[in-house]
């Protein structure tokens, strides 16, 4: 059994399918990266894995269980968790916060216990702030922790946007473009905290990037998308040779 | 708040309940209403969600206004018990009142009264002011936001909502509480939607997203709406009283104006938190 089972996944908009037919597996602790044109069909895909999109027809598995019809915070609490392709940094709150507001299972967020046991939420709030802060150095923004995170560039955000992803103990992550915008330095550090949780953590990844030198380097699976349909799955080398991935996608490019 | 209070009334004058016991129960049912309220309306977008609730208001409003048997009607809460039956709803709080005034040897009902209000402000705003810098507000904060990056994040944001609007209306069934002591009279015309917005005018002029922006904007306000009675000079002298009690309407509003275009971030807000995007 896989991690994520994506099972003949259908969407249209209008009379556009924008996913059709979708199948693929994520395997535990595995680097998956999701390749295709632009309009592909990647991103609806990845808001009805996470529950943001309604699909017609088709099935997603979870670690085992159906997640259709689920709401996006439960399958969040469930471990699966997403980024956007543009960062929604919470502007208002300072950049610890944002990681804070991430926390999972927190007894602070519940008025009653905020009052009636207000030394526990106090001391678990504690607890996470040390983690949040841990995973704001990672992706190095603890100089800018205080800071309202609406100050933050482009880039930070989507930093700012992983480490908040991270703060919530998930199993599996979906990465939308984690790199655009992201300098060359800090994305190979990013890559180089993705390989580490995978192995340290067992975190799988499911990643939507442009930027395919790295996706052949980094990823064992790569699932490549056009006009909504699942092109091909294979690993970076079958893929690369694949005539019909190098028609719909490498071969635009070139 | 017209829920809080006749909810009180009611049950004081016609069923026996100890007013206290009544109060307590006007507070329940006033969350009930709000949650009832939620649970259809919070899909709505932020501003056709406030057009419902201000439609929800009017609707209790008119309901006090044709239920005569049940509220007393037009006539307000002395036609409670029926026509010449004249029944009073407070007079536990009377009581209470005159202790208090005792206690604290303070000249008068209204002193007294304006310290009793003022500490059960107090005491409200500090406990919210609590919740709010608590991981639980940050959650609120985060919805105020963005509800999709909140949800993402594991955050409910539906039951998030509701507990707002619960927490809501116990403030709003206090406050209807107090004012139906403070006057020990009241009718739905108390209730009209000039004192929802009179709340959002205090709102504005005290800053939005502050706890402590609204005790400052309701002074504020409530020195420039009854203060302004008492002008008596040059250009409100022209006038007779009658006038000028509707010519301060227009003062507020032009303070309000002026207000959005020199300070919209309010007397406390923070302008930076206007401009992050």
């Amino acid at each position: 059994m896989s991690l994520l089972e994506v099972r003949s996944l259908t969407r249209s908009f209008g009379g556009v399918r924008a996913v059709d037919e979708a199948s693929f597996d994520v395997e535990a602790a595995s680097i998956t990266a999701l390749i295709g044109p632009n309009g592909a069909g990647k991103s609806s895909l990845f808001n009805i894995v996470s529950g943001f999109l309604r699909a017609e027809r088709g099935t997603v598995r979870f670690a085992g269980r159906a997640l259709r019809r689920q709401t996006p915070h439960r399958i969040a609490r469930a471990g699966l968790v997403r980024t956007f392709q543009t960062p929604r940094t919470l502007t208002k709150l300072s950049v610890l916060e944002n990681v804070l507001l991430a926390a999972p299972h927190h007894p602070g967020e519940r008025l009653v216990r905020v009052f009636a046991t207000p030394r526990f939420a106090r001391s678990h709030e504690a607890i996470a702030e040390r983690e949040a802060r841990r995973l704001l150095e990672l992706v190095r923004l603890d100089r800018h922790a205080d800071d309202y995170a609406g100050t933050l560039s482009g880039g930070e955000r989507k930093l700012l946007d992983f480490a908040r992803v991270l703060m919530t103990e998930p199993r599996l992550i979906l990465l939308d473009e984690p790199m655009a915008g992201v300098n060359p330095t800090l994305g190979a550090q990013l890559l180089e905290h993705i390989l580490e949780l995978r192995e340290q953590h067992g975190v799988a990844f499911l990643l939507i990037e442009h930027d395919l030198d790295l996706v052949m380097r980094a990823s064992d699976t790569v699932v490549v998308m056009n006009e909504g349909r699942i092109l091909t799955v294979g690993t970076p080398d079958e893929v690369r040779r694949d005539e019909r991935v190098v028609d719909a996608y490498l071969g635009a490019q070139v | 708040m017209a829920i809080g209070a006749y909810t009180m009334a009611i049950l004081t004058v016609k069923t026996g309940v100890g007013m206290w016991a009544a109060a307590v129960i006007a507070i329940g049912v006033s969350i009930l209403a709000g949650l009832l309220l939620g649970l259809p309306t919070l899909r709505l977008r932020a501003d056709y969600f406030a057009i419902t609730t201000i439609a929800f208001s009017e609707i209790v409003r008119y309901v006090a206004l044709n239920e005569d048997r049940l509220t007393g009607g037009s006539q307000g809460t002395i036609n409670l018990a029926g026509a010449g039956a004249a029944v009073q709803y407070d007079e536990s709080w009377q009581r209470f009142q005159t202790k208090v005034q005792g206690w604290l040897h303070l000249g008068s009902k209204d002193v007294t009264m304006l310290v009793l209000v003022w500490s059960a402000a107090l005491v409200l705003l500090v406990l919210l002011h609590v919740a709010v810098r608590s991981p639980w507000g940050r959650v609120l904060r985060s919805i105020r936001e963005d509800e999709d990056a909140a949800a993402s994040l594991g955050k409910n944001v539906f039951s998030y909502k509701l507990q707002s609007l619960a927490v809501g209306a116990v403030l709003g069934a206090v406050a209807g509480l107090f004012y139906a002591w403070q006057f020990s009279f009241f009718s739905p015309d108390d209730f009209a939607p000039l004192v929802t917005f009179f709340a959002y005018t205090i709102v504005i002029l005290g800053g939005t997203a502050r706890t402590w922006a609204v005790p400052v904007g309701a002074i504020v306000f409530g020195v420039i709406y009854a203060g302004t009675r008492f002008f008596d000079f040059p250009p409100f002298s022209y006038f007779d009283s009658a006038d000028r009690a509707y010519l301060r309407l227009a003062v507020i509003g032009v303070i309000l104006i002026a207000l959005m275009a020199f300070r919209p971030q309010g007397l406390l807000g923070k302008r930076e938190e206007m401009v992050l995007e």
